[in-house]
Order: C-alpha cells, then structure tokens, then sequence
C-alpha cells in the first residue's frame, strides 16, 4: 500500500501548493471594516488596472473605481463627473474642472493629471482614438484643459464620457483613481477586492469593502446568488428569474438596456429598393412574440431605449393586414398560388441573417421567418459568425444586428455612423439628403433640446423610410440579497457599482 | 543493451522532438490564421467601437497583423523563443503572464482529479476484480455509465445545487480555497473514475487467467492476497498506459470545470480567445500542449520500463 500513500501524499500536495502559489486567482483575501463586506459577481471583471489596455477603462468605471470628466446619468443625459463645463474654443475645446476632486492617494484632480492621463490613453489605446483620433491635450492652468481632436467632434462632453477617457494619476504603486471605490488586492484574473475611497466624500465611513468575483457561467452565479454567498448577482440567466424571485431572501430586477435589437434591410436588393416594401416588413413582425422568443425585454420605439431623453415613446407598430394591403399595392401579388408574393415573375424571397454571438438574435431567426411568411415572402435563414464581414460585402436582405445606439449618451454616433449616406457602417445602404440634412442640423448645435428634436425628427425619416427596422429593447437581470435589496442598477454594464451603494441597516 | 534494442538514440529522439514541434507551429499558425473570424473586427465590435476601415488598419497595424503571414510566423517564433509570447488581444495583458497565473489553477484541477481518481481506481477495482458481478463490480459499471452519459457541465451544477444551495455544507465559490476545489476536483476525477477502475480491473483479471496467479491460488493464498502480490504490478502497468492520453487534458481540458466552478484556469482562457480568434494565447496554448504531450509521452515511457519487466529485462 506504499504507492497508495504516495499517490495521496502527492495529491494532497498538489492542493498545497496551489493554496500557497500567489497570484492563482484563488486567494480570498477580506477587509474588515465597520460595514461588513459586500460580495458581487458579475460574468465580466476588469483584466488589467491600467485604463490604456484594452477594456480596463470600462470594466473600471463599471467597478466604481475610474471615473469620467462627463458620464451618462439614470435618465441617459450627459453630466459632468470631474469637469464642470466644456465650450467649444475655435479647432478645439476648453474643459473646465471640478476644483473639490481628489484622487485616492489624496493629490487633488490637475488639469496637468487630466492631460497626461487621456493623452497616454489616447496614445496607447485605439478605443481611446476611435471618435476623434489623435488628440492633444494642454493643461492650461490647474482647472483648465484645452483639447484638440485631429477629427472633427460635434460634441466633446460625448466624447469624454466614452469609456476609455478615464481620468487617473500614475503613482509608484500603480495608477490612482478618482471613483467612490480603491482596489485593495487585484488577481487580474478573477477577483477584484475593493474599498472605500477614502478621499471620496463623507459618507466612506458607510460604504462597505467589496469583493468582486468573476463568473463565467452565469447558471453559476444564479446558484452563487440562491446559496447565499452573494449579495449582488449581475446579468442573471432569464431561465433562472423565476427560481430566484420565489426566494423570499433575494431581490430580482429587470432594466432595459441601451443594446437594441433591430434588423438592416438591403436597400441595394431590387425587392427592398421600395420604401413600402421595407414598412411592410417593419409592419409584419410582432415584436411581442419576439419578445416572448427570448423571455425578455420591451417593444423598441425607436433607435434608442426609453431612458434616453431623445428617445421616441410610441412603441412600433404590428400590423400584419396593413403589411399585406402595402405590399399588394405595391404589386407584389401571389399570382401562382405558391404562397409567396411574386411580381414579374420574381417572387418576393429574402435572406435573413443573424450572428451566435448575440443568441438572442438566433432565437428571432424562426419567429420573423414565420411572421414574414405569414404575410407572402419567402424567407430563407442564416447564421453568419463573421457577420461584420457580411454587413461589409452586403451580401444579404435580411440582418439582425444588436447594437448599443448611444454609447456616450449622444444620439449622431448611430445615425450618423449605420444610416448617413455613406456612413462608415450604413449596412442598408440607405440614402436620404433630406435625414442628412437633419443631421447637419444636429451637428450644428450643442442645445441639448435641439438635439433631442432633431434626433427624433431623423427617427421620424427613418420610421417612413424603413431602412432598418427597430425590433426590442432587451432586458438584463440583476439579483440581490437582503443587504442590498434596495439597490438599483440602470444604463447598461457602464456603472454597476456606484457612490450609492449602502449596506441596509449596517 | 543496444540502441537498436530500445529503439533511436537520445540525441535522435531529441531532433525529431524538434522537427515535430515546429512543424506543429507552422500548422498550427496556418490553421489559425485561416479560421473564419477577424480578430481586429471581433474585438472592435467586442468593445462597442466603430469598426470602420480607419479603426480596422490602426489596430491591425498596432498588433502587426497588417505584415505579410510569412514575418508573422518568424517574428512570433523568435520572439516566443526568447521568451516574449506577446500580448494577448483580449485581456492586452502579456500571454506568458496569463499562462503563468493560471497553469497552476488548471494543474491543480487536472492532476488533483486524476489523482484523486487513481486514489479510489485502484481499491475499487481491486474489489470489483476480487468478486467480479459483485457490488463493488456494478457500482464501478454504473460510475461508468453515468458519467459517459451526463454532461460534466449539468453534473457540476447539480453539485452545486445539492452541497451549496440545498444542503449549504460548503461554499463553492467564496469559500476557502480548499474548500472551493473540493467539487471541480471530485468532478474531474468522477469522469476518469469509471474508465480507470475498468482498466485496473481488466487488468487483473487477465492477470487472473496466467498460470501463475492460478499456481498462487494453489500455494494457499487467497484470492485478495494471489491478486495483489501477483496482478497487481501488472495492472497498474495498464492503468499507467491509460493514464497516458488523459494527462493530454490537463492542460486545457477542465474547461467545463473551469467555467462552472468560476476558477481562472488556463482552460476557461482558452475557449475565451478562441471567441476573439487571440491568435497569439492560441498559438502559445498550441505549443505548449504540444510540448506537453511530447513530455507526458516520455514519462510514460519511463514509467512503462519501470513497471513492466518485459522491457526492463
């Protein structure tokens, strides 16, 4: 039985030493404090503290620990963080500071810091580089920034709320942060510790530590939340929500997410040249059921989700026996009994397509397959993995695409880039001087209100003209155990843990 | 004894190693680099960027995808040589750090389940050899079956739900570590459990059939005591050999494990950046379970000479 013991002794070991190798991923390391520690799970952690690689910068704000000088509040307007004001100054812009900010090593937010830290990420970073390419960026005074883009930007306040332009300040120990969180203990690979700033506000004595894991499964964390060991479960399973809410102990929310759900139509394809074809499609697809295709989510009633104030508030209409009489009056007609619509000889038969990195879209493929037919086109359904690629060729009818509209709160980023004549992404193929022309507008003004009109004015194009086709805004899931029933995440995945995140009670 | 007896020489084992492992390089890039999927517009689209043909030159350029295939392929080579396996697309953190930080995480899971599979094979199989029909026999058939027919990843959950949620005896994922491994590694070790205690009991029951086990028996000894001092070695020289390929996942093969248990192993990584086509971490993945196999291989040669006397003779 020697071998026997020797198999254990090295199997024991083998634990052993994991338990003692640093840097595994596997310490648990607490902070005690007054407020006892909160744990988070969420299917995404950041993979690095330096907001110049890749993503960090996201998955930084999102921990509460980067800041922006301009963010997205609750109701999807652009409001400082750090500035206080930005005005345009000739080919450039002047950002003015906050003066109370401090970092988490208590240095006070520099125009200096600011410059140095955006310019370094606008260096290293291409997300950083994507709206106004290569900037320079001038410390003017200690509250004053001037910043040039190397490409024209309407609207720098969108700009910098874009979440690579995170502000922080190198340090010997790694770069500082201006968040309502510091990170204490960093695996870079599944857990994140975090404590309170304490340079943040007064009310850092009542924020708790947090421990933040990283799951990949999310049936995992849905069982993570259920057995207790967490007190926020972020992007839970639609499957597990009804076991979750049945649990007297957890809280269990839905909100709607800026990620809309819509479909391209190929204005280039001879069938869908016709505007009253492309509403006749619009109009055949009952969004309800595609809502029901993926348990979640609510009627699009535009380009945006209904936070934003830009948004239109109608939900898109169903309405399967006007899809018909349009696409009759448009001589599409079932002249030879097949059951698709044909003119000329030519039946009325799409490709529609979707991509498996968005499954929610592959849920919709049958549903608007059956719904299409239902009123005589032929459709034919593909999955496409490279899908920008096919978006590019053009090769298609049909395309579901997800995409977030108003990714720093602003809504010309998408009409401008997918529906513009000869816009950058314009997959449609769309063209209409007279939207252009509102959209030259929207980029003449900085007035807020105008351009909420305006960009509600250019749905109102888009809704006659029917190059793309809004379908839903999904839903994304989030539970929470007593301690922070009272909780409430909103937007999107850009701020999950913020100021205001309380322990109830402690 | 001769070389020509145990078969090419060190030095010449030693090239071929080479030759295979760069020709498992050159594949192995081709294939990557032909795979469908653009990193640059995955990841642009990933982050929620414009992909525009400015957007896609700047990064494929940063990340010198923008150079012919040929001086991809040397450049990465004499840089993976030197030490440098670049930065990984997705993470923008050095590869060899990734690997480094999370080998060790999937080592444990790999060779603690294995480990732990051998530990209870052997005195299963023992037993099933020793009554074969009986319930030691059936409960190591069973073993087998079940676990050839679940899937890992709804056996990992429905473990979770039984020792965490239902019957709350341990934290599965904010516990202590040891605590956190008890589950992967019992899963990992359920699934080569069943196949290990077949191979151990086979074995000895062909060992049973010999003249010798039968001249044992004769002597007076018990069936336990005429299988364990006679069989035994010998079973163990087969359970090694099946041991062999299951050493090859070790190495990225506990994805499942991984990814349910919430454990940053290098196998969780792996199907991660083949999402994003990270050519440099697949690549780097490549090599090194190419070496890997090539090291294990060796191992289960020596290991063979040691335990079977027919090649140590």
């Amino acid at each position: 039985m020697t071998r026997l013991r020797q198999i254990a002794a090295a199997m024991t070991l083998c634990v052993a030493v994991a338990a003692a190798t640093p840097g595994t991923g596997l310490d648990s390391a607490h902070a005690e404090d007054d407020v006892s520690p909160v744990t988070i799970g969420q299917t995404f952690i950041a993979a690095s503290l330096d907001p110049a690689d890749g993503s960090a910068g996201w998955a930084l704000t999102s921990h509460g620990v980067g800041q922006n000088l301009f963010g997205i509040d609750r109701d999807g307007a652009i409001v400082p963080v750090l500035a206080e004001a930005v005005e345009a100054d000739g080919d450039g812009w002047i950002v003015t500071l906050r003066p109370d900010r401090r970092f988490s090593d208590g240095a006070p937010v520099t125009a200096a810091d600011v410059a140095a830290a955006l310019g370094r990420t606008n260096d290293r970073n291409p997300a950083a580089r994507a709206t106004g390419g290569a900037m320079t960026f001038t410390a003017l005074d200690d509250l004053t920034l001037r910043i040039v883009p190397e490409r024209p930007v309407p609207m720098m306040a969108s700009l910098l709320a874009e979440w690579p332009m995170v502000v922080y300040r190198q340090t010997p120990d790694g770069p500082a942060f201006t968040g309502p969180y510091q990170v204490d203990a960093f695996d870079g690979a599944g857990e994140i510790t975090l404590s309170p700033n304490p340079h943040y506000d007064d009310a850092v004595a009542r924020r708790p530590d947090i421990r933040l894991l990283r799951f990949s499964d999310p049936q995992s964390l849905a069982l993570a939340l259920q057995a207790g060991e967490l007190d926020l479960a972020f992007n839970l399973p639609v499957e597990a929500l009804p076991r979750l809410r049945a649990d007297g102990n957890l809280t269990v929310r839905s909100f709607p997410v800026a990620y809309q759900y819509m479909m391209w139509m190929n204005t280039r394809r001879p069938a869908l040249n016709d505007a009253a074809v492309r509403r006749a499609i619009d109009l055949a697809i009952d969004r309800d059921m595609l809502i029901d295709a993926v348990n979640g989510g609510e009627v699009a009633t535009g380009a945006f989700a209904t936070f934003f104030p830009f948004a239109d508030d109608a939900p898109r209409r169903h309405d399967a026996a006007e899809a018909a009489a349009l696409l009759a009056a448009a001589g599409w007609t079932d002249g030879d009994g097949d059951g698709v619509r044909d003119r000329d000889g030519e039946d009325l038969a799409l490709s529609l397509h979707a991509y498996p990195q968005r499954p929610d879209l592959v849920s919709f493929l049958p549903v608007v397959e059956t719904q299409l037919e239902s009123v005589g086109i032929g459709v034919s359904t593909f999955v496409t993995e490279a899908v920008s690629q096919l978006a590019g060729s053009h090769d298609f009818d049909l395309l579901l695409w997800a995409q977030h509209t108003a990714p720093a709160g602003d809504p010309a980023f998408f009409l401008n880039d997918f529906l513009r004549s000869g816009g950058r992404n314009n997959h449609s193929g769309y063209a209409n001087p007279r939207y252009d022309a509102v959209l030259d507008a929207m980029a003449g003004t900085g007035a807020p209100d105008e351009r909420e009109a305006l960009a509600r004015e250019a749905q109102d194009i888009l809704f006659a003209d029917a190059p793309v086709s809004f379908l839903v805004t999904p839903f994304w899931h989030y539970g929470t155990s007593a301690r922070l029933a009272d909780y409430e995440i909103w937007g999107s995945d850009y701020y999950i843990i913020r100021d205001d995140l309380f322990v109830a009670g402690e | 004894m001769a070389p020509d007896a145990q078969g090419p020489g060190l030095a010449t084992r030693l090239v071929r190693a080479l030759a295979l492992m760069w020709l498992v390089s050159v594949a192995s890039f081709a294939m990557l680099h032909a795979m469908p999927g653009d990193p640059v517009v995955i990841t642009l689209s990933v982050q929620n960027l414009p992909v525009t043909p400015d957007t896609i030159a700047a990064l494929r350029a940063e990340w010198g995808l923008d150079r012919p295939l040929v001086e991809q392929y040397w450049r990465w080579l004499a840089d993976f040589l030197g030490g440098d396996w670049g930065v990984s697309f997705r993470t923008a953190q050095p590869v060899l750090d990734e690997f480094a930080r999370r080998l060790p995480v999937s080592m444990v899971l790999g060779f603690g389940g294995l480990g732990l599979a051998v530990a209870v094979a052997i005195p299963l199989g023992f037993a099933a050899a020793r009554r074969p029909g009986g319930g030691a026999d059936r409960v190591a058939r069973t073993i087998t079956v079940l676990t050839q027919a679940l899937p890992s990843f709804w056996l990992g959950l429905v473990a979770i739900w039984l020792f965490a949620v239902q019957l709350g005896v341990l934290s599965a994922f904010t516990g202590p570590l040891v605590e956190r491994l008890v589950l992967p590694i019992g899963m990992i070790a359920l699934y080569s459990l069943g196949t290990l205690t077949r191979v151990y009991r086979a074995e000895l029951l062909a060992a049973a059939e010999t003249p010798m086990f039968q001249t044992a028996l004769a002597k007076g000894l018990s069936r336990s005591q005429a299988l364990w001092r006679h069989a035994h070695r010998r079973a163990l020289f087969g359970l090694v050999a099946s041991l062999t390929p299951e050493f090859g996942w070790v190495i990225g093969g506990t994805a499942v494990t991984e990814v349910v248990f919430g454990l940053p192993g290098i196998s969780q990584f792996l199907v991660e950046s083949i999402g994003v086509r990270d050519y440099l971490v697949l690549q780097a993945y490549i090599f090194v379970i190419a070496l890997w196999m090539l090291v294990v291989s060796a191992l289960a040669g020596v290991a063979g000479r040691v335990l079977d006397p027919r090649v140590r003779a």
